[in-house]
């Protein structure tokens, strides 16, 4: 860690079939990632209210990871992850208009079998956010009013 | 009772039978051509005479019309009785001479060449009456009659012409004993003769159903079909199945039940239904009666089929050359993108039939051989041993040649060539897909299918036999293409998982559930079409949405997008969803001690 | 007061001369004549040769040939001046001597006419008239004074046999008909004569309806049937005519109809028309032609009597035998049993045709001979021709040849003799005629009426025929004798109906009596009756010929030539053996071989 620099906070909603158990198993693969990823577990991206995400970036998130089953067959609960495919497309233009900027939040697909793109991600990620510098949404809207 | 004697023997006559009923019953042979048990007696060919001794006065008199009177002596093949019969046939015989059952008759009594004249060598027609007779007191149709008398009697239609009266029953063709009437069926693919559906309204649907018993086509009946083209008029047309059943199995007035049962769990065991091969018009199917699909050949080649299990031409005889085709509407993105499985298994089968019964040379057009389970390998090697030639590319075309001959063209991968071959049979080895109605009975038990069109399971690996829906279970092809012992297996699961829920007489489900706050429900009915599981239904009477608990798997889908906030995911509630995220900012960040990497 | 001066009874007019009637009406009516003389259509008299023919009543003057130029003659002569006609009188055929008077000709004094008793006497569309001569007396006696049971013991004493052709005991049918069981019971009148030499059916209906009705209504009362159907072809326009006025008649009388004279009995009958043919006669093709069907047989075994018309009791009887049956009553069972043979009893009227010279209905008693009948009956046979034989029966019956004409003919004895009585009809054979070809013409009638339902029937008339055909074209082989043989007796055991089973009969029997002329036939080619075209010739006698040329003109093929007054000959060639030259020359130098 780097005490100088910014270490990002990264909240990651990850549905619990998938991308969930890949980041377990890397994990227990000891595969390397920074540690500024915070995992929530749903049972399904289908259960992310798009408020999560906001609720997040509100509370102090630098950066915001929702991430499920592949479209289109993997999904546990046949058709979660396609709700998800169409909140998270709006989710973002309101994002863009609340001014938080692009590279904050990512969302996507990612099976357990994959462990080492979670850790992928987890690296790209925390670097991508890390260059966009501390998000303190809290204080923006405060300072603002 | 009665008593009387035929040729010295002393039988019984219950009261109303005829003189030939009566021999009949009792194994005494007396030939006929114009009788019929089901039709009144007529006594037009006369050639059932026997003499008949009554008070001393004996008589020469037709035995299917004379009553069997107590007393009587009946002689069935006295002298005087056997000239008559030879001189019939004699008269017979130079009226039809090209009649197969004329002339066994006749060289039964000595006659072997007309001794008369022949008027028209191509007459089949004995003016018996039967299709008259069956027409009109059987089926009431009233089509066929006689008119002209003397030697310009003839059988037909009013003034010979073609008449809608007629239902095209068949019933003249089947009671006509010399073959005189026909019926020509349009678009045959199969032999016109032996036409390998039901050949009557009244069948057994095949040698291994079960239960083993006829069942009445209501729209070939003819009882039923003049009941519903005269309105009711005709009630009573036919009903020949019911007079000759002994056990008086048979009843008309039958109407379909429906029955209603509370049941535990569904399998849903459907199968498959076959492929039009019409569809692809390169293989010409329909186009020749020696172009068949392998369901026709399995039906041919079986004991019970039209030709007791020999391999026949429509023509009767063997044939000399035989092509199989592999993947006829399978792996094919004109038709059907899958494999269809059992098709290579059983091709190599029916290969090795046709070299088994006949001596035929086998052309095999394969794309891949799929011989993946126990001994199939070793089969596929039999096969070939057998002599079967493999040709590997698939087949591409069949043109019917003018001669009647079958042209199959291919490409021959292996050699790198394109190949042709003339054959007098082709077995078109048909894809098999989704029975037609699926989509309804997948609408029924609330089931998704796949690209394939088969119902959809679970997991493609670890859920072969569930379903999305709860207790319904799938076995067999319905799920997808599989042979018989995968069919088994298959079938085995499902039969277990719906057994073990039975059994246990309760649903264990999970607590992780959505539940709808009733006071908080604005009835928008979003959360009802986001279900994958139809477990939500709108309460009409309460005007809320409710969720079934046995069928809710937890998801939250519904939770995330009710616009009300009314529903509460279980265990994933959104309050506790936003403490994690508050918890998380409120601890400090952990910090790793100097010099330790993470 | 007119008086009355006398009648005239015409008969036989509607083939022959319809303007008789006016032609003497207005005759009379010129003379002033009119309310003294009436002029009555009288039904056939029988002797069919003479027509039309008058009986002028009370004198009892009989004439024949007259035609309507004759009128004013007979009108003037016979009725004014009350002298005869010599010209129109009836003559004898040997002596051509001339007998006036009706009651003196042979030909009806041979005769005793039960069944014609009234026909030509009285004017059949008449009830009255009828009444008048004793009808219905009959009718009102078995009603009122008898039981059924009764008037059925007086018919079968009387020993009446049907007379439709099979001869079945009359008095036997009504009885079975009375014990069947099952209602309602029809009783059925045959008017279908079928045999082509055949008319005293039609003479019979046409002249006498009123007999037929009267034993109809009591074979109802004996059977016990309330209601009768009379079948008669619709081409029998005089037929039907009568029989649907005299029924009419009768039904206003009340003779027909509920409770009949008081006596209880309902009966009412109706005419149901068909189309003729001969099989339609055959009692079960008759019953299913009344039943609206086809005239088709069935199998007898079951009698119609037990099962008939709608599978009811049905009593059939023929005209003629019905006719006789208030004679019975009238004048008793023993009346009856008197004349005729000891198994048939009664009379028969016979129609004759051929080679005789009465051509017409005769009816004399049952055991008359052949000779009787054809000589002193019939008058013998025109210009002194030889007899040959006598084919009785109808189509379907046989041929007697020389050596049976003292032979009686009854039922039994022309059954022995390989032929049958049938209704009646006789055709008489000269040495002119070829017994061969007669019998194939018969064969050819039959194959034509055959309803074709029976394999015997139809295709073995059809080969008989095909041999008789070729023999008589001398294309006949001696074993084709054999096969005519087998085929026949064949067809005649196993046939359905009567139809079949009698038509062999003609082949049959001339093959027995006249196998010679056969044989000649076939090996000779020859025909010895001169008749068989394919084997005849006619060629011109040298020392009779005198030139003449009348054959030269007269024949059609220009065959003969010859100067005149030469001898002719004719061109074989050409000649189509019609005959005509025969036939014209004078001088008998045409001759046949």
């Amino acid at each position: 860690m780097n005490s100088t620099g910014f270490e990002p906070r990264i909240v990651a909603f990850l549905c619990n079939w998938c991308t969930y158990t890949a980041a377990d198993t890397a994990g227990v693969s000891r595969m390397e990632q920074p540690p500024n990823v915070d995992i929530i577990r749903v049972m399904c991206t289908g259960r992310v209210n798009p408020v999560f995400v906001l609720k997040a970036f509100a509370e102090g998130a630098d950066g915001v990871i929702v991430s499920g089953c592949h479209p289109p067959n993997d999904c546990h609960y046949q058709e979660g992850n396609y709700k998800t495919f169409r909140r998270m497309p709006l989710l973002e233009m309101m994002l863009d208009q609340y001014g938080i900027e692009k590279g904050r939040f990512h969302w996507g697909w990612i099976s357990g079998a994959e462990a080492p793109k979670w850790a992928q991600l987890v690296r790209d990620f925390t670097e991508q956010v890390r260059q966009l510098g501390p998000l303190n949404w809290k204080r923006q809207i405060e300072s603002k009013e | 009772m009665a008593t009387l004697i035929i040729d010295g023997q002393e039988v019984h006559a219950e009261e109303g039978q005829t003189i030939l009923e009566v021999a009949r019953a009792n194994g005494i042979e007396i030939p006929t051509l114009c009788s019929h048990p089901l039709l009144e007696p007529y006594g037009a060919c006369r050639l059932c005479t026997v003499e008949v001794i009554r008070r001393g006065w004996s008589r020469l008199e037709t035995s299917c019309t004379h009553p069997a009177w107590d007393g009587l002596e009946v002689k069935t093949r006295s002298p005087a009785v056997i000239e008559a019969r030879k001189v019939l046939l004699e008269l017979m015989l130079s009226r039809t001479p090209n009649v197969p059952v004329i002339q066994e008759l006749a060289r039964a009594y000595g006659v072997t060449e007309p001794p008369y004249p022949v008027e028209d060598p191509q007459e089949k027609c004995i003016l018996c009456g039967l299709c008259v007779r069956v027409c009109r007191e059987l089926v009431k149709a009233n089509v066929l009659d006689f008119s002209q008398a003397g030697i310009e009697r003839r059988v037909g239609p009013p003034f010979l012409e073609k008449t809608r009266q007629c239902i095209g029953c068949g019933a003249c063709t089947i009671v006509c004993p010399t073959g005189a009437i026909e019926i020509v069926l349009a678009n045959a693919a199969v032999y016109q003769e032996k036409p390998l559906g039901p050949t009557s309204a009244i069948w057994v649907p095949s040698l291994q159903a079960v239960p083993r018993v006829p069942v009445i086509d209501t729209d070939a009946c003819i009882r039923f079909r003049q009941n519903d083209r005269t309105d009711g008029e005709t009630a009573d047309a036919c009903g020949a199945c019911q007079m000759l059943c002994e056990a008086g199995a048979i009843d008309f007035t039958q109407q379909d039940e429906i029955v209603e049962l509370d049941v535990g769990t569904i399998i849903v065991a459907t199968g498959y239904n076959l492929w039009d091969p019409t569809l692809l018009s390169q293989y010409s199917y329909g186009q020749s009666p020696h172009i068949i699909t392998s369901m026709e050949f399995e039906h041919l080649s079986n004991a019970g089929g039209p030709t007791s299990g020999q391999i026949l031409l429509s023509d009767g005889r063997k044939p000399q050359r035989v092509a199989i085709i592999h993947c006829v509407g399978s792996r094919d993105h004109n038709a059907h993108p899958y494999c269809s499985r059992f098709c290579c298994m059983y091709s190599l089968k029916h290969a090795h039939q046709v070299r088994d019964k006949t001596d035929a040379q086998v052309y095999e057009f394969y794309m891949d051989m799929r011989a993946f389970g126990k001994a199939y390998e070793e089969f596929y090697e039999r096969v070939q041993e057998e002599g079967v030639t493999m040709v590997r590319g698939r087949g591409a075309e069949v043109e019917v040649l003018p001669d009647g001959q079958l042209r199959v063209k291919g490409e021959d991968a292996n050699l790198g060539r394109l190949v042709q071959v003339d054959v007098d049979l082709v077995i078109l080895a048909t894809a098999i897909e989704a029975p037609h109605d699926a989509d309804r009975v997948a609408a029924l038990f609330g089931l998704s299918r796949t690209e394939d069109g088969f119902f959809a399971e679970s997991h493609p690996k670890l859920r072969p036999v569930e379903t999305n829906t709860d207790g319904v279970f799938l076995a067999g092809v319905a799920q997808g293409p599989k042979d018989v012992p995968d069919t088994v297996a298959h079938a085995g699961a499902a039969a277990s998982m719906a057994l073990a829920l039975l059994d246990k007489g309760e649903v264990t489900i999970s607590p992780q559930i959505a539940v709808v706050d009733e006071e908080l429900c604005s009835a928008c009915k979003t959360c009802i079409v986001l279900c994958p599981y139809t477990a939500i239904s709108f309460l009409e009477d309460k005007n809320v949405a409710h969720v079934n608990e046995a069928l809710c798997k937890g998801c939250g889908t519904c939770v995330a997008a009710c616009p009300a906030g009314a529903i509460t995911g279980r265990h994933f509630t959104t309050e506790q969803i936003m403490a994690q995220i508050e918890g998380l900012f409120r601890m400090p960040i952990p910090q790793l001690a100097e010099g330790v990497s993470p | 007061m007119v008086e009355h001066r006398a009648d005239i009874l015409v008969s036989c007019l509607h083939d022959r001369c319809p303007e008789l009637i006016p032609a003497f009406e207005e005759e009379l009516e010129r003379r002033g004549l009119t309310g003294e003389v009436t002029v009555v259509e009288a039904g056939c008299r029988g002797l069919c040769a003479m027509g039309p023919v008058l009986l002028i009543e009370p004198d009892g003057l009989f004439y024949t040939h007259v035609d309507p130029a004759d009128v004013p003659e007979l009108v003037e002569e016979t009725l004014i001046k009350g002298r005869v006609v010599e010209r129109l009188t009836y003559k004898e055929p040997e002596t051509h001597r001339s007998v006036c008077r009706y009651e003196d000709i042979p030909f009806y004094t041979k005769q005793q006419r039960i069944v014609l008793r009234h026909c030509g006497l009285i004017d059949p569309a008449s009830i009255d008239e009828y009444i008048a001569v004793g009808g219905y007396q009959a009718l009102g006696q078995a009603l009122t004074s008898m039981t059924p049971e009764e008037v059925i013991e007086e018919v079968k004493a009387s020993g009446l046999r049907g007379r439709g052709g099979a001869g079945f005991p009359t008095g036997r049918k009504w009885e079975a008909g009375r014990k069947a069981r099952g209602e309602p019971k029809y009783v059925l009148v045959n008017g279908d004569e079928g045999d082509p030499n055949c008319f005293m059916d039609r003479a019979l209906m046409e002249a006498d309806p009123h007999s037929i009705l009267e034993g109809m209504i009591i074979a109802a009362y004996a059977v016990g049937a309330h209601r009768g159907f009379i079948y008669i072809p619709y081409e029998h326009a005089g037929s039907v005519r009568s029989m649907k006025n005299a029924l009419e008649q009768a039904r206003e009388y009340g003779l027909v109809g509920e409770d009949i004279l008081g006596s209880g009995f309902d009966f009412d009958a109706e005419i149901r028309l068909g189309a003729h043919s001969f099989v339609g006669g055959e009692s079960t093709a008759l019953m299913h032609a009344v039943e609206g069907h086809v005239s088709e047989p069935r199998p007898k075994h079951v009698h119609t009597t037990d099962s008939g018309v709608w599978d009811k009791p049905s009593c059939l009887n023929n005209v003629k035998t019905l006719s006789i049956v208030p004679e019975i009553i009238t004048r008793g069972a023993g009346w009856f049993a008197c004349i005729g043979t000891e198994t048939s009893k009664g009379t028969q009227v016979f129609s004759l045709a051929g080679k005789i010279n009465n051509v017409g209905l005769a009816e004399v008693p049952m055991g008359i001979t052949v000779r009787e009948l054809v000589y002193d009956v019939g008058g013998g046979i025109p210009k002194g021709r030889e007899f040959k034989a006598l084919q009785i029966g109808g189509p379907s019956g046989g041929f007697l040849p020389p050596s049976l004409l003292d032979m009686p003919m009854d039922y039994e004895t022309l059954a022995d003799a390989g032929s049958m009585m049938g209704t009646g009809g006789v055709v008489v054979l000269d040495d002119r005629t070829c017994v061969v070809d007669t019998a194939r013409y018969f064969l050819d009638f039959l194959r034509d009426e055959s309803c074709g339902k029976c394999t015997s029937c139809r295709e073995g008339i059809r080969r008989m025929l095909e041999i008789m055909t070729r023999i008589t074209k001398g294309q006949g082989q001696m074993a084709d004798l054999e096969m005519l043989e087998t085929l026949g007796q064949v067809v005649k055991k196993v046939s359905l109906c009567g139809l079949g089973k009698t038509a062999p009969n003609p082949v049959l029997s001339t093959l027995r009596y006249f196998r010679d002329e056969y044989v000649a036939h076939i090996e000779d080619k020859s025909c010895p009756a001169g008749t068989c075209k394919a084997l005849i010739q006619y060629y011109i006698l040298p020392e009779a010929c005198t030139g003449c040329t009348l054959c030269l003109r007269k024949c059609p093929q220009n065959a003969i030539s010859g100067a005149k007054k030469e001898v002719h000959v004719i061109d074989q060639t050409l000649c189509i053996k019609c005959g005509v030259c025969y036939d014209v020359c004078r001088f008998d130098a045409v001759a046949v071989r």
